[in-house]
């Protein structure tokens, strides 16, 4: 059995009234890739912000290696540096080159050497085909780029976890291509990897589980076989029926 | 002497006649007045930081009572602190700081009060700035560090500070100018600014229209140099607009 990663247990959140996440059961084992889909509002985002702790959880678990992250800021920090994380809006430091945002976070919160950051952030950004750009700044790249950018800068962390927050839904048509493909090949290394996506074709073709999230509740959980072909919940059909009718 | 006026019949006459026969004091003035507003500046920007940096601090619902309560008695000081500085004029601050220290039996010569009110004021209206200024910056540039599990403490330095500082220069520059010239009411307290030696020039010969001729020109000159010089700062910081592509790591295609 594979090495499991992170669990949720019984995990639930609310904003004031509004409950946005409802006893979510989710368990990550080393090496999947798990889409989780559906509609906007259902709390996938939400979730993934709770797993890097962004947000904090009205109740319920979550265990990284069976141990539960206590609410302490360097206990935080040091698990968030395990457990990347890339923005729907990039959030790429405006105030940096491409370069210095590669090896920011891996000089002031892992204490690489000046020497090894460069290398990594080289090697990374190569492999998101970025290297070129590493002296311009953010606000000169396309939308596409930057993503590319930010999912190099996360893996400059060597993350045992990548979660990715609908990486593709701020960028045109012709640049969510690019960066998929970025995130394909990633999968293919064996990287453990959360996406929140609303790209279904993807989702099928790359994930080794797929969940579906509706108001709050994890709907359905299962192989993106059975899950895009032969779905049980009424709610997955409705939810998939333009995709699989197309 | 320049002009060597000895018996000035008109204003122009009179005006060259004064800032000649009192050169020394308009310049010590005008030493004065620089010292008290770089210095009184720069420590009220850092004085300004902090307030500020503290009254940014978020206490989060999970923090323990003794921890939040401390934060919130320390920001509802730099509150007051703040409110108070903005709400009365410099003129009754340095007045009060001044006379209420001697009262209280500290020595303080009136060039240091002088500093310190200077500060004080500075450091109130930097506070509210430097909070509009991190304010202003998006909540995904410190999403995207804390991400990464960069401290907090980390976070505001590196990430959002630096951006901020950028948004703010020029309201900065702006509070040095504004300084320049609100020296002139440390008369009040015996200062020898400018505005002084203007007073004692023009007491003399009872010019004092002339007197503050003088005066103003040299404040004109002073705030004209430095705003070109902020203006040429923020340039420098915009940084450049294009960027040289890293052809060695270009891949034949």
């Amino acid at each position: 059995m594979a090495e499991n990663i992170i669990s949720i247990e019984n995990l639930s959140k609310s904003f004031g009234d509004h409950e946005v996440l409802r006893k979510i059961d989710i368990s990550v084992d080393k090496g999947e890739v798990i889409c989780i889909v559906g509609s906007s509002g259902s709390g996938k985002s939400t979730l993934l912000r709770c797993i890097n702790r962004l947000e904090h959880q009205t109740s319920g678990r979550i265990l990284y290696h069976g141990k539960e992250i206590r609410d302490v800021q360097r206990e935080i920090n040091k698990y968030r540096a395990k457990v990347g994380m890339v923005f729907q809006s990039f959030n790429l430091f405006n105030n940096m080159t491409v370069l210095e945002n590669c090896m920011c976070c891996t000089r002031k919160v892992l204490h690489l050497s000046k020497k090894d950051a460069f290398d990594r952030a080289i090697t990374h950004l190569k492999k998101v085909g970025m290297a070129p750009y590493i002296n311009a700044r953010p606000a000169q790249l396309s939308g596409g780029q930057k993503q590319r950018v930010a999912i190099a800068r996360a893996l400059c962390m060597n993350p045992e976890v990548l979660l990715f927050d609908e990486p593709t839904s701020a960028l045109d048509p012709e640049m969510v291509g690019e960066v998929l493909e970025v995130m394909k090949e990633l999968a293919e290394t064996g990287l453990t990897m959360i996406i929140v996506t609303h790209e279904m074709a993807f989702a099928r073709d790359v994930s080794t589980r797929t969940i579906f999230m509706d108001k709050g509740y994890v709907a359905e959980d299962a192989s993106p076989d059975v899950l895009f072909t032969a779905p049980k919940n009424p709610r997955t059909r409705e939810f998939l029926s333009r995709y699989l009718a197309g | 002497m320049l002009f060597n006026i000895t018996e000035p019949t008109n204003s122009l006459e009179w005006v060259i006649f004064l800032a000649e026969k009192y050169s020394n004091m308009f310049i010590q003035g005008t030493i004065l007045t620089l010292y008290i507003a770089i210095s009184g500046t720069i420590l009220g920007f850092i004085l300004g930081y902090v307030v500020g940096l503290i009254q940014d601090i978020r206490i989060r619902k999970e923090d323990n009572i003794i921890k939040s309560a401390v934060f919130k008695l320390i920001k509802a000081i730099c509150r007051i602190y703040v409110e108070i500085f903005r709400g009365t004029p410099m003129i009754v601050q340095a007045m009060i700081v001044y006379y209420g220290l001697r009262q209280s039996g500290v020595e303080l010569s009136s060039v240091a009060a002088g500093i310190l009110v200077t500060v004080l004021n500075t450091g109130a209206y930097m506070a509210e700035t430097v909070r509009a200024g991190i304010n202003s910056i998006d909540t995904g540039q410190r999403e995207g560090a804390l991400a990464m599990g960069m401290s907090p403490l980390k976070t505001m330095l590196f990430i959002v500070l630096p951006q901020a500082f950028r948004n703010i220069l020029p309201e900065m520059a702006n509070t040095f100018l504004t300084n320049l010239k609100m020296t002139s009411v440390l008369n009040v307290i015996a200062v020898q600014e400018l505005f002084m030696a203007a007073k004692t020039a023009g007491a003399n010969y009872y010019k004092y229209y002339e007197a503050y001729l003088v005066i103003a020109v040299i404040y004109f000159v002073l705030c004209f140099v430095f705003s070109r010089l902020f203006s040429l700062i923020e340039k420098k910081m915009e940084g450049k607009k294009d960027y040289v592509l890293a052809v060695e790591y270009m891949e034949a295609q």
